[in-house]
């Protein structure tokens, strides 16, 4: 019941490898103005679309417009291009980084320019937009949206995953042939816009270097098992970035590799986030309050570390059979397997693969309470959020909360809001007598 | 012994003073208002003096709600949300789910079977369901705020009124009035808004029985009458609705007392200060 906030929070903290993270942001849109510059094909792209090692392969550079929304976020410079998107008449309830994303396009028209003082030098014009149905329908339409300011051309494609009822060995064939239909559509569409062919032995040198990274950030998250915790979410919050912008590239093998050596070397001396770990939380989902990422420290002011999230490192590794030899198909499968990663599961209990995923996570991590970030304009992570805490709530008691904001637009946001439930979720970790 | 639980609320503040056998010695409540923030050390005095004791006396003073955070005569800051599960686990020992509805913010909170706070949920960054909402209306209806009960349970019916942002509700309670809508069946419209928004929040968490309301919003007959409507069975108040968040706190205070704990620092008899 007690909630005594402790003195000094400064302690141990994060990881120095994520600390890097910052130098590789700054390298994603330095690398896009040089690519124009040297006449090299740029792509508007997105998290989670699949594709990112087919990009590699084709040395069509990746200009990630869903990061480029969080980190004017992260830097408090999102308000000139929201209220942009606003007066060109897209609503408050669009997602807030396609709403980021159209008024910096917008306003990088209007002015012949990149708006002065964009954070990291600003997007460049694109040579191609990549959009993709992963994760939310807003994805979809966004760039085409976009292509109201950019004459150029977009290409969408359709990312599919059963619905978790569905017997996996009935559908398995139809989905993946689907799924190496749209990939090679892609394909097609790139090779079109570079000139050239794409080479299998390339996509493969990408696919083994993305598989590397993605094995590494598990390996990564499963040292987080350890008490006390050797990486906060915070990190994790800049770590991602690696896996999802440099996928299919040595830059983020190598990155994953520095971070498991460190986190390693944490674990093996007992050096956790803070001094003191009180009380470990998982982060049930939602993205994550841009804005205000310092959250995070004001729970360790009160011992409590976020040590696992479901968010970002969005599926496991997986083992495609050896029977797949075209690296498309291997791609196809990939993703089918990532998707289902729990659907047997589900099927055997909850009938909800998060729910699965989020009860694997309070056992392994030793989870004392959960955390979700419902964000307003992210149809994707929020609708259904509170529902599948109620069924989390059938199969766990741990204390939870859901704070309310978006994870760009600051409007959404009430510190002393947070800050009341944050204190009275403090309190009720305490009463359960830890 | 005695212990004393101040709750400053966004609108009335409130002290309870306690004895050791956790029989109430003194409460009192006063206003809280951005002018009247001085007024917290008031109250404490004023339900000190009524309890017969001096203020050297009390050995243990806990604060809650939104004004807790610097107030410099009390040895521990606790929250409403736990401040307000232990009052009413004191009054309703069987209660297990709490719907407070307050001046600025409602919460729902479910209770275990310990009567431990198990979870929780608040209304949104917006003055529906609170007693803002009513209090706003009440000025453009011209009626007093203490009527507004009473005057929906004397309605025929209601009129539905479909905004629950307090300005286009005013302006909806305007145009139903052009309309012709009756008074009384327009309040009432506007307690089952109140009541469907908290009951709907509430349900987030699993509405189980008993229930009780409290907060400000219990004082309202009709909106407790609405609240039982939405959730289908009969509900409790206690007796004194605005004290329970100080009941529980000076009851917080004892546990800590009961527990070894004292206070940590010198008492500062100084007014209260909202923000550091």
């Amino acid at each position: 019941m007690e909630q005594a906030q402790q003195a000094k929070t400064t302690a141990v903290k994060g990881t120095d490898t994520a600390r890097e993270v910052r130098a590789l942001v700054k390298n994603i849109y330095r690398s896009a103005h040089e690519a124009k510059a040297n006449g090299q094909k740029v792509a508007y792209m997105m998290v989670a679309s699949q594709y990112d090692e087919i990009l590699r392969a084709m040395d069509v550079v990746p200009l990630p417009t869903e990061n480029y929304a969080g980190l004017c976020a992260a830097k408090r410079d999102m308000d000139r291009f929201l209220l942009k998107a606003e007066a060109d008449g897209y609503s408050q309830v669009l997602c807030s980084y396609a709403r980021i994303g159209l008024g910096f396009d917008s306003l990088r028209k209007d002015l012949g320019h990149i708006p002065e003082g964009s954070p990291d030098g600003g997007m460049p014009v694109p040579d191609m937009m990549l959009g993709s149905s992963a994760v939310c329908d807003p994805r979809f339409k966004w760039y085409q949206a976009a292509s109201r300011y950019l004459e150029v051309p977009t290409y969408g494609i359709d990312v599919v995953a059963p619905p978790p009822q569905d017997d996996l060995n009935a559908v398995r064939d139809y989905y993946i042939q689907y799924q190496r239909d749209q990939l090679k559509g892609l394909i097609g569409f790139l090779e079109a816009q570079t000139g050239k062919k794409m080479d299998p032995d390339r996509l493969w040198e990408a696919i083994r270097l993305g598989d590397k990274a993605w094995q590494l950030w598990y390996d990564i998250d499963r040292l987080r098992v350890a008490i006390p915790c050797p990486m906060p979410s915070q990190d994790h919050f800049s770590i991602m970035v690696a896996g999802h912008y440099y996928s299919g590239t040595q830059i983020a093998v190598d990155f994953y590799q520095k971070l498991y050596d460190e986190v390693k070397y944490k674990v093996d001396h007992k050096i956790g986030v803070i001094p003191d770990e009180k009380h470990r939380i998982l982060y049930g989902g939602g993205l994550p309050p841009w804005h205000t990422l310092w959250i995070f420290n004001y729970f360790e002011s009160f011992g409590a570390v976020f040590v696992i999230e479901n968010v970002y490192r969005g599926y496991d590794p997986v083992e495609v059979p050896s029977h797949v030899k075209d690296p498309v198909d291997f791609l196809a499968w990939r993703a089918f397997l990532r998707f289902t990663r729990y659907h047997e599961k589900a099927r055997a209990r909850s009938g909800n693969p998060i729910v699965e995923k989020l009860l694997d996570m309070i056992a392994d991590y030793k989870i004392d309470g959960v955390v979700f970030h419902a964000c307003r304009s992210c149809r994707a992570t929020t609708i259904g959020q509170t529902h599948m805490k109620s069924e989390l709530g059938k199969y766990s008691d741990l204390p939870m909360m859901q704070l309310v904001s978006d994870m760009v637009d600051l409007r959404d946001y009430s510190e002393a809001q947070w800050k009341a439930q944050i204190g009275a979720f403090i309190e009720a970790l305490e009463a359960r007598g830890k | 012994m005695p212990f004393a639980g101040i709750d400053i609320g966004s609108t009335m503040t409130k002290v309870v003073v306690l004895d050791e056998e956790e029989k109430i010695l003194a409460s009192h409540i006063g206003p809280t208002g951005a002018e009247h923030r001085h007024l917290a050390l008031k109250v404490m005095d004023e339900t000190i003096k009524k309890a017969g004791l001096s203020f050297d006396a009390l050995s243990f003073v806990v604060a809650t709600g939104y004004g807790r955070i610097n107030v410099p005569f009390a040895d521990k800051q606790i929250t409403e949300i736990t401040c307000h599960a232990r009052g009413i686990r004191f009054l309703f020992p069987a209660a297990r789910t709490i719907i407070d509805i307050g001046g600025q913010d409602s919460k729902g909170i479910k209770l275990d079977a310990d009567g431990k706070v198990a979870n929780f949920v608040m209304n949104d960054k917006c003055a529906a369901g609170t007693g803002r909402f009513l209090e706003v209306i009440s000025e453009t209806l011209g009626i007093n705020l203490t009527d507004m009960g009473d005057l929906a349970l004397s309605a025929d019916g209601f009129v539905q009124i479909s905004n629950m942002c307090t300005v286009f509700a005013e302006h909806e309670v305007t145009s139903r009035l052009a309309e012709g809508a009756g008074v009384a069946e327009i309040v009432a419209g506007l307690h089952e808004a109140i009541a469907s928004r908290v009951v709907n929040m509430t349900r987030h968490l699993g509405i189980e029985k008993d229930v009780v309301v409290t907060g400000g919003g219990a004082k309202n007959k009709g909106l407790v009458k609405a609240i039982e409507g939405k959730v289908g069975f009969p509900v409790f108040t206690p007796p004194e609705p605005f004290i329970t968040g100080a009941l529980g706190a000076a009851l917080v205070g004892k546990d800590f007392y009961d527990r070894g704990i004292r206070p940590a620092k010198e008492r500062k008899k100084e007014g209260v200060t909202f923000f550091s």
